[in-house]
């Protein structure tokens, strides 16, 4: 189905609510060939902002936060320097990678981005990094969610994103920020409209319309510097009430359970937000760029077993999460990206942990992936000043390819410069 | 971090090497305020046209009056902000306004007594008395909601809240959390009493403390450093989020400090102690180190001196500090005057505390409704309030929702504030815990003067409206506690 076809060039908020009315009605009749039918809602929903609706690819940024040892991710298992720098870790991580080919082998328990990988749907990016690396988180997250290395932007790419090319003052959705009560940084942007969703068991508004015409009162218009803040939040909270309730209609109809084995596990909150990132995804409610974070990345101490487990939480949610789009027919419009403010130092501690590093690797997950190494691996043997990796690929340019290909956007107007390109895109999906 | 600090740029405090901090000191967000500030003041009609020279009196009495004055109020647009009225020119306004930031707010009851004794009064009353001390944890410390909930009861309970207040401050700044410190040993619990012995003493001593805090010392590894292979995980911290700000020390600084502090270790039952236990035999025994320029023995004792040499680390300080009693964008020259006298008053926080509650800055009328309340204190606050302690269990509930539980901050910074305690997620969190605390209640405090007692008197023209058509104290009730004006402060 071409744009051209279902018009969505001229779409706009009164089109997506008649879209979800239609589409609410109609939930009964389509527990046959529901696949297909979100996809066309989906579609509808991405009013564009100047009329340049781009595609109706949906992205997902998994935030590794704390800073992942892509050194225990993605690990090297011919180069003899690791076990000089890391003995301890090296001899618990090598010997019993996943081997991805004769150089790089994923994490033992990653058995499931394993799986993505021998489909071709996995592009590992090595050496990624920034110049004049910051080793504070918060510095340094902030880089990544700006990008901006020389620290002077405020707003968030995605942010940007979302204010450039989409119209979320009437789709909140566009942008959601799932399991959290804040908006990611990544996110942030003066003047975009986004949704945070902690839980889907938690959303709503308890005593019902009352509440909600009320509290929607009450929030709007109020006084004082914090008034459009106030304003934009209970708006926001409305329109996604109001979204979710459109789109969940759809889906009461699908016997979701029944349909996969889905094992979405149950032990981390990444399982839970993107268990959330589907039924948004897949339900239609039109949600286009998507942040989910994983916790606890910080491992300056006894590593091994706990970065282990990390590694773990994420390869079982993104599996669960990757069957999940893949039996609801989304598969080959969602793009899945880890980041993390930095990696660790190759060097271990006495602690049985690293510090924090520099350049890291990203994955980059799902059909629309050419699977594959892009970048440059820094050499172990060629540290900085700091004992720390030198970068090879700054991270702006997994974010031009992502806009420019995946999203069709304009990278250029929001990062303000271009990169080489790395092609791990199958094809400009636009 | 070899590279330029330009981040501040756009930061209207002016302070060098503040850093950022996801939702906390964010300048993006404090961007959004100022320009609004200078440039949206709108004239709003009618008695509330003057803005700042409204006269308190009648905003305090004449609310019911004035119906048709407060709907001539024109609600936000685009590109349009109308103040709130200020009523701090008056006594009452202004200690309410005072017992909101430094406690959780005050009943009638309380409210009188403070108006008898006058504000500066109430401002020596607050900073003189001795923390209340807690009672002991019922059931198992090991038992993190046990911990949690025994808090949460003594903040609704103390008679000395200013003193929870300020160890809730200290905990987003010191700050642990139980998934990684664990409940196994009683490290999170002591921690939280000794920061509330230490809430109003100096910066020396509780840096000192907080360095060999045994929670501390697990949270951020200092107990497995050592000096032949340093974790720098305690020392950058202490010099990033502590003490000193991003920008204000170089990673040099950060690894002779991890090399000064390490030999620390966890006390064991045998030696009976609450604090870390130093072993030379793992200490640094290398050559002299260079930190913050200068060149020397190192160790913990000269870290903190060098700490506190340093001009930077009064300015941060305090800039947090004015964030969470003050205002969201305090001018700079503010916070200058507060640092130096900070410094030169050898970093006394009483001496500080009592500065921010009398100065002009804190009472005048940018100062009125600039804070939102954090979850915490717009919990219990609003269970005073209701006079309802017996809620206690909700605070548990709802405060993940809203974004922050104590013993659980989202990360090494501690928890935000202001605007970034609100998201469409949070505020449907507020909402749900209003609904839900009332509808639990039977039996409602009189809520016939909640407006004036809880609000000011002033209010929004939909808030006023709301509360004319209500019919029954329960409405008036969950109006209240939902309306913005009760999230601020």
């Amino acid at each position: 189905m071409s744009k051209d076809q279902v018009g969505i060039n001229e779409l706009k908020r009164r089109d997506f609510l008649r879209a979800g009315l239609v589409f609410g009605a109609a939930s009964s009749a389509l527990a046959a060939g529901y696949a297909a039918v979100p996809d066309a809602f989906a579609r509808a929903v991405y009013a564009a902002k100047q009329g340049g609706v781009k595609n109706d690819n949906v992205l997902v940024m998994i935030q590794l936060a704390g800073g992942n040892d892509h050194l225990r991710t993605v690990i090297p298992l011919q180069d003899p320097k690791l076990h000089d720098l890391r003995p301890v870790l090296a001899a618990q991580s090598v010997p019993m990678a996943l081997p991805l080919n004769s150089s790089f082998g994923l994490n033992q328990n990653m058995p499931g981005i394993k799986s993505l990988w021998d489909q071709g749907k996995l592009a590992v990016v090595e050496g990624v990094g920034y110049p004049n690396p910051s080793f504070s988180h918060f510095e340094s997250i902030r880089v990544w969610e700006t990008g901006d290395p020389t620290r002077r932007q405020v707003e968030g790419w995605l942010g940007k994103t979302i204010t450039k090319n989409y119209d979320s003052q009437g789709h909140p959705l566009t942008g959601c920020a799932c399991g959290t009560t804040n908006v990611p940084g990544a996110l942030r942007d003066l003047h975009a409209t986004v949704s945070v969703i902690n839980s889907s068991r938690t959303f709503g508004l308890q005593g019902g319309t009352r509440t909600e015409t009320t509290a929607g009162a009450l929030w709007k218009g109020t006084p004082g510097i914090y008034g459009a803040l106030f304003d934009t939040a209970i708006s926001t909270v409305q329109e996604t009430i109001a979204s979710v309730r459109t789109a969940m209609r759809s889906q009461s109809s699908v016997r979701y359970s029944d349909n996969a084995k889905l094992v979405y596990p149950s032990k981390t909150e990444l399982g839970a937000a993107l268990q959330l990132a589907a039924s948004l995804i897949t339900s239609g409610s039109g949600v286009k760029l998507l942040h989910v974070t994983l916790g606890g990345f910080d491992t300056h101490q006894t590593e091994l077993n706990r970065h282990n487990d990390l590694m773990g939480y994420l390869d079982q949610s993104v599996a669960a999460f990757y069957h999940d789009l893949d039996i609801h027919g989304f598969a080959d419009k969602v793009l899945i990206a880890t980041w993390s403010e930095f990696s660790r130092r190759p060097q271990e501690n006495a602690s049985g942990g690293t510090d924090h590093g520099a350049a890291s690797a990203v994955l980059l997950m799902g059909n629309p992936v050419k699977g594959g190494f892009y970048g440059q691996t820094p050499s172990l043997s060629d540290l900085d000043g700091t004992g720390n990796l030198k970068y090879t690929v700054d991270f702006r340019a997994i974010y031009q390819e992502i806009l420019n290909n995946h999203l069709g956007a304009d990278a250029r107007e929001i990062l303000g410069q271009s990169f080489d390109r790395v092609p791990f895109l199958k094809r400009p999906s636009v | 971090m070899g590279g330029p600090m330009c981040f501040n740029t756009g930061d209207p405090v002016g302070v060098a090497g503040e850093p950022f901090r996801r939702r906390r000191l964010d300048p993006a967000r404090l961007e959004r305020f100022l320009p609004r500030r200078v440039t949206r003041r709108h004239v709003i009609g009618g008695a509330l046209a003057v803005g700042a020279g409204v006269s308190a009196l009648r905003l305090l009495s004449l609310e019911r009056k004035i119906p048709s004055v407060r709907s001539a109020v024109v609600p936000k647009t685009e590109g349009k902000t109308v103040e709130w009225p200020s009523p701090l020119a008056q006594q009452t306004a202004r200690i309410a306004h005072l017992l909101r930031r430094a406690t959780f707010g005050a009943g009638p009851d309380e409210l009188e007594a403070a108006l008898k004794l006058g504000y500066g009064r109430v401002v020596d009353q607050l900073v003189e008395t001795p923390p209340g001390e807690p009672p002991a944890v019922p059931g198992n410390s090991a038992d993190i909601g046990a911990l949690q909930q025994w808090w949460v009861d003594h903040m609704l309970a103390t008679p000395t809240p200013f003193a929870e207040r300020m160890t809730l401050f200290w905990h987003g700044h010191f700050t642990s959390d139980y998934r990684k410190v664990g409940t196994g040993q009683p490290y999170l619990y002591w921690q939280n009493l000794t920061w509330r012995k230490m809430a109003l003493s100096n910066l020396a001593s509780l840096l000192m403390q907080v360095t060999i805090d045994p929670g501390m010392m697990r949270y951020l590894d200092l107990a497995t450093s050592t000096g032949k292979s340093p974790n720098e995980n305690y020392s950058r911290e202490l010099l990033e989020l502590f003490t000193m700000g991003a920008g204000s020390f170089g990673e040099g600084d950060v690894r002779a400090a991890a090399s000064a502090l390490a030999g620390w270790r966890l006390p064991v039952a045998a030696d009976n102690s609450r604090v870390g236990i130093f072993e030379q035999r793992r200490a640094y025994s290398g050559g002299p180190l260079t930190f913050l320029g200068k060149t020397g023995r190192l160790d913990l004792k000269s870290v903190i001196d060098g700490i506190l040499a340093s001009d930077a680390t009064a300015t941060f300080l305090v800039t947090k500090v004015v964030h969470h009693f003050v205002s969201p964008a305090p001018q700079a020259s503010y916070i200058r005057r507060l640092a130096d006298e900070f410094r030169t008053g050898k970093y006394d926080f009483k001496t500080l505390m009592r500065s921010v509650f009398l100065s002009p800055e804190f009472i005048n009328s940018q100062s009125y409704r600039s804070l939102i309340k954090s979850p915490i204190e717009y919990m219990i606050s609003a269970l005073k309030a209701l006079k309802a302690p017996q809620l206690s269990g909700l605070v548990l509930e709802a405060g993940e929702q809203m974004g922050q539980m104590v013993f659980d901050p989202p990360d090494v910074a501690g928890w935000p504030n202001n605007d970034a305690w609100i998201s469409s997620s949070t505020v449907m969190a507020r909402i749900n815990f209003a609904v839900s605390a009332l509808s639990q209640l039977r039996n409602l405090p009189p809520a016939g003067d909640l407006a004036r007692l809880q609000l000011d008197g002033v209010l929004s023209p939909v808030t006023t409206r709301l509360l004319d058509q209500a019919g029954d104290d329960r409405t008036r009730w969950t109006i209240v506690l939902m309306a913005p004006e009760f999230n601020l402060k």
